[in-house]
């Protein structure tokens, strides 16, 4: 069972809770961490997507610190006030995951035509970048028939320094995470998968 | 020319028609990667490439074979043209004769294309009938007078045919000029 993982900052939570149900993206669940095998396999993790219903709803527990102690909240900048925040929140949001994330170093939300819709403030404002994800995601897409599929759901670029883990959300954005090959995989699907309304946004 | 595989390179700016013209000629499915389109680019048309697009064509009764590798037209997926544009025959480049406000970097990026890659190109100019019109319009971007200008309606598969005949002979008279240059 999908295991959702509460955070302390109720922010959070709350912009979870205001945002009415969308269609949530849907990710494999990862394989375990796979030491430097390049090409690992999902470790007898099922390849179902989880259930729907555990993503976009808030968790009922009470909430509870994460086991990792949080890194420090970035600077906050002007631009990723959520208040005029033209990702409706998402720019925040991929401050946080970088924040709740030590090992993870930055993400970007992208429209599939390859524009930027958010960034975390650890990302350069690069119009390459949002590019380039949109043109690996839609060649992917295709792979994803080679290989005898419908849906993709993941793509990975593991490099000599890490990983790039990238995810459509929704049929209109995709997200990125740069992170170390150490990153709890699991849990950045999760936390991912509980703000899926917000990165997934209003705009299709 | 038979039992040959040539690569064509099809690439222009944003919604010129490069895409339907690969849907237009190509014999097997085509390979696209076409998403919905956002912003302003969406006041121009509803989907567009992000990556690629790739058909292919084999001339009837013949061997020979066209791979159709389409580019993205937008400056932000330079990088895309970059990947394709390794060991291509010709360049198939297509611009929207009506789209006048994309012709001075159109220009600019076929100069440059051609310059680098030193192979023949095949103008197609989409949404005109008028030879002459295609030609002055093609030799305002910097085609050479020796390049083929092709006017077309790419919205109609007939028209993007002939653009492929003008690649075929585009390909035949560089294969000439090769073998006069080795004799």
């Amino acid at each position: 069972m999908q295991k959702v993982k509460t955070i302390s900052d109720g922010s959070l939570a709350l912009q979870i809770a205001d945002v009415p149900p969308r269609p949530i993206m849907s990710v494999v669940p990862p394989p375990p961490p796979s030491g430097d095998a390049p090409f690992a396999t999902p470790g007898g993790a099922p390849l179902a997507a989880p259930a729907p219903s555990t993503a976009a709803t808030p968790p009922a527990q009470s909430y509870t610190s994460p086991p990792a102690p949080l890194a420090p909240q970035p600077v906050v900048d002007p631009a990723h006030d959520s208040s005029s925040d033209p990702s409706g929140g998402a720019a925040g949001l991929l401050d946080d995951l970088v924040a709740r994330f030590a090992d993870a170093h930055g993400a970007i939300l992208a429209s599939v035509d390859g524009f930027s819709i958010a960034r975390s403030t650890s990302m350069a404002d690069e119009a390459s970048h949002p590019a380039m994800l949109a043109a690996a995601v839609g060649l992917a897409h295709q792979l994803v028939t080679l290989g005898g599929g419908d849906q993709l759901r993941q793509l990975v670029v593991d490099h000599d320094r890490g990983l790039l883990l990238v995810w459509p959300v929704g049929d209109q954005r995709v997200l990125a995470v740069l992170a170390d090959r150490t990153v709890d995989q699991r849990e950045l699907r999760s936390f991912v998968q509980a703000g899926a309304a917000v990165l997934v946004g209003s705009d299709t | 020319m038979s039992g040959q595989t040539f690569k064509i390179l099809v690439t222009g700016p944003f919604a010129a028609g490069k895409t339907s013209m690969i849907q237009a000629v190509s014999q097997t499915q085509v390979i696209s990667t076409d998403v919905t389109t956002s912003g302003d680019e969406r006041d121009v048309k509803s989907f567009t490439t992000v990556a690629m697009d790739f058909g292919t064509y084999r001339v009837e009764g013949d061997d020979t074979r066209m791979l159709l590798f389409g580019t993205p037209g937008q400056a932000r997926f330079r990088f895309m043209t970059n990947i394709l544009k390794g060991d291509v025959d010709v360049v198939a480049f297509v611009v929207d004769a009506e789209a006048t406000d994309t012709h001075a970097v159109a220009g600019v990026e076929l100069r440059a294309l051609l310059r680098d890659l030193r192979v023949p190109a095949v103008i197609a100019v989409n949404r005109c009938d008028d030879v002459d019109a295609a030609r002055r319009l093609a030799r305002s971007l910097g085609a050479l007078d020796s390049e083929a200008v092709v006017p077309c309606q790419l919205i109609d598969p007939d028209s993007g045919r002939k653009v492929v005949v003008e690649i075929l002979l585009t390909l035949l008279a560089s294969m000439e000029t090769t073998k006069t240059e080795v004799a």
